[in-house]
């Protein structure tokens, strides 16, 4: 049995390209970075360790046109295709689906991810996808579901596996109840870097300070916290799992050892804290991997990592940390369920520099309820963090609601949404109502932007770097040119939208 | 938001209650806070042990040596204010099923926290709580509770109960699949009783699950 796992390339009428793995939120770039699908890596891996015909097939990473792409996959023929999808480019993959279906009548199309998890019916209702998951376990799922399809004919009318609603026949679907919400990481095999063909995602990436680069096996699935309104990984249907130190240590060993990667990133919603975090650091010391030259990074939460923590994590090699500043108001902080108070993101940042991370700062505004004050008062915070230098980079986004998250869900009550055509959510414009004109959220990106081409920004950084080893310097050439152009896209894209 | 220590118990070498005034705060029973000390930049997050009703807020601690949080909030003195974020997180009871279902509480270690808290909350709840501890100085509160809804496993003590691990009592017992589960403690713990539920055929929509760590 062939199992494709694809990525379709979907390009926008300006020639963009939508951003679509590693449960990312959707956006459309010009020069696109690629990003590995990690839990979808392990379950292609999974499948191939149990005899399965894998395909891998990221049409973007691939860099594939999507006929090309189309083509070669009808010409693959696979028995069964997984998708991953979000609610920017849902109406995207019902279209894909529904004319693979014309192609492929006898292939079976699974349909993943949080919009439709959250949705299944309607997935099934407006395309031809026989499966949902409503599992954010895809590799666990996929392990128990594939082969039962293989050996059932008739799965349709079988088929108990928990977490999937599916077509039993034209009339009827059968939802077989929520999925399990918390696995043991350490079943799931780490992804297999040949498979994916890991060198088309090590180098075009904004994470990466020095390439190649990789995306190691997350060491937590879903998020600790779990409880901030906009973000996919909150709601009662989840809860987290965490992989053990050791099996995650002997992976980056591999990595850099037989791989040669030079940097790797950890995209678990959030990384390791405490004695896991330290034992971790330790870990990497102890194999000698701190002096590689390799650089470790990971997402976190303000409030999380202590003063111990950080200077150990320096110690070995750790760089790039990235945590979200999503206001510097109060009232935002709690609306967003943050569990931190204003002060903790400077005390927490002060600290992390003081070791010699850089903290790569992810900002948000536009929220329904974001008052000229508010948002004056983040973007004062982020030039003082900025100026001061205790933030190296930062990227600014358009809070979009979306994959139905509370905050999702929140929008629809108070109805403050502007639309309701899934296309609209792809981060490009706001599509809420809010107190202050629309243009002011968008100048206020731009603003931030700009502290980047500040002479007081640029020599708060070569003072900082001039502490560190003359390779941190590369900080300033490989990964500012990304930084640069990541900068001009993100203005592309809101200027199209500004009157 | 800073909110000033009123008691803390110490119950044993590894696990106290942290008292603090509740100022008009509002929360659901299960949910959890993030608790931190004043100017550290660094927090955590401890499910609610108190009932709705109480005219304080508290906590089940368990203390993590070597921890950035746990060991200095144990210290802290009477008076001292404390950080406190939320309430946050849907460990909850539904209101509309709260008087009809049977619910069936499952806990490993601290994790009685939010089973404690529905316990106090909702007086009429129909129940039964499964307590999985190490040793019985960990039946922490028992006098406050109504002990003929618990059974308590005890992994490293010899006593006249049950003695074992949680995933052992469920081993040995019949399921009701009809029942509602809530699960709470340690991963290993969660998942394994998870595996046992589901072999035994409960509905993964009857089962609701919040990990410690």
């Amino acid at each position: 049995m062939k199992i494709a796992i694809s990525y379709p390339p979907i390009v926008n009428q300006d020639g963009q390209k939508a951003m679509v793995s590693q449960n990312r939120n959707v956006q459309f770039f010009k020069e696109p970075t690629y990003l590995l699908p990690v839990i979808h890596g392990q379950a292609a891996t999974w499948l191939r360790d149990i005899g399965y015909d894998v395909l891998w097939d990221d049409g973007n990473s691939q860099l594939k046109t999507f006929d090309n792409w189309y083509l070669n996959l009808i010409t693959e023929a696979p028995d069964i295709i997984v998708f991953e999808s979000t609610t920017p480019v849902m109406k995207f993959y019902w279209a894909v689906a529904n004319k693979l279906k014309t192609d492929l009548p006898h292939c079976t199309i699974i349909m993943t991810g949080y919009h439709s998890m959250r949705k299944p019916a309607e997935t099934l209702r407006e395309s031809s996808v026989d499966i949902v998951l409503r599992s954010n376990h895809i590799d666990f799922a996929l392990q128990k579901l594939i082969p039962f399809i293989d050996e059932n004919t008739n799965w349709r009318k079988t088929c108990t596996i928990e977490g999937l609603v599916f077509r039993r026949d034209e009339h009827n679907i059968f939802d077989t109840g929520n999925f399990k919400q918390i696995e043991p990481l350490d079943l799931a095999p780490d992804v297999d870097r040949d498979l994916v063909q890991w060198k088309n995602y090590a180098y075009e990436n904004g994470n990466f300070l020095q390439t190649p680069g990789t995306y190691a096996t997350s060491v937590v699935r879903d998020c600790m916290f779990g409880k901030c309104t906009f973000c996919r990984y909150n709601g009662p249907d989840l809860t987290f799992s965490m992989r053990s130190v050791q099996k995650s240590l002997d992976e980056y060993q591999r990595l850099i050892e037989d791989y040669g990667a030079r940097e790797i990133f950890d995209d678990s919603g959030v990384w390791y804290r405490g004695a896991e975090a330290r034992e971790f650091a330790q870990g990497i010391i102890d194999r000698g991997l701190h002096k590689k030259d390799c650089y470790f990074g990971f997402n976190t939460r303000f409030g999380y990592l202590d003063e111990d923590t950080i200077s150990l994590l320096a110690k070995a090699n750790f760089r790039f940390i990235l945590v979200g500043l999503e206001a510097a108001d109060e009232e935002t902080l709690n609306r967003l369920n943050k569990g931190y108070g204003p002060e903790d993101s400077e005390h927490n940042l002060k600290l992390y520099t003081k070791y010699g991370l850089f903290p790569h700062l992810t900002i948000m505004v536009g929220y329904y309820w974001q008052t000229r004050d508010q948002l004056e008062k983040t973007i004062a915070t982020v030039k003082r963090f900025m100026f001061e230098g205790i933030a190296r980079t930062l990227q600014v986004t358009l809070c979009t609601p979306i994959d139905f998250t509370p905050y999702h869900q929140e929008c629809l009550d108070e109805k403050v949404l502007l639309t309701d055509n899934y296309d609209d959510f792809d981060m490009s414009k706001l599509i809420v109502k809010t107190p202050l004109p629309h243009n002011n959220y968008y100048d206020a990106i731009r603003e931030m932007y700009s502290i980047a081409f500040h002479p007081k920004f640029i020599l708060k950084q070569l003072q900082f770097l001039a502490r560190f080893k003359k390779k941190d310097w590369q900080f300033l050439f490989t990964y500012g040119i990304r930084a640069i152009r990541r900068v001009r896209q993100h203005i592309f894209n809101l200027t199209k939208h500004q009157k | 938001m800073l909110h000033k220590v009123l008691a803390i118990r110490n119950l044993s070498t590894s696990t106290y209650t942290l008292r603090l005034e509740r100022n008009d705060l509002l929360f659901k029973a299960g949910q959890c806070f993030n608790l931190g000390l004043k100017n550290s930049g660094v927090n955590r997050e401890y499910s609610i042990y108190s009932g709705e009703n109480d005219s304080y807020l508290e906590f089940l601690i368990k203390e993590i040596k070597g921890g950035a949080v746990s060991p200095f909030i144990r210290q802290s003195l009477v008076g001292e204010k404390i950080n406190l974020y939320g309430p946050y997180g849907s460990f909850i009871i539904d209101p509309k099923i709260i008087n009809n279902d049977q619910f069936i509480f499952i806990c490993s270690g601290t994790g009685i926290a939010p089973f404690h808290s529905f316990i106090r909350s909702y007086p009429n709840l129909k129940y039964h709580l499964i307590n999985g501890i190490r040793f019985l100085s960990e039946r922490y509160d028992y006098d406050k509770l109504d002990i003929t809804k618990i059974t308590t496993c005890v992994s490293r003590e010899k006593w006249n109960g049950f003695n074992g691990r949680v995933t052992s009592y469920f081993r040995k017992t019949t399921i009701n699949t009809k029942h509602i589960f809530y699960l709470c403690g340690n991963q290993k713990m969660i998942q394994e009783v998870y595996d046992l539920l589901q072999r035994s055929k409960v509905s993964g929509n009857n089962i609701l699950t919040e990990a410690f760590f």
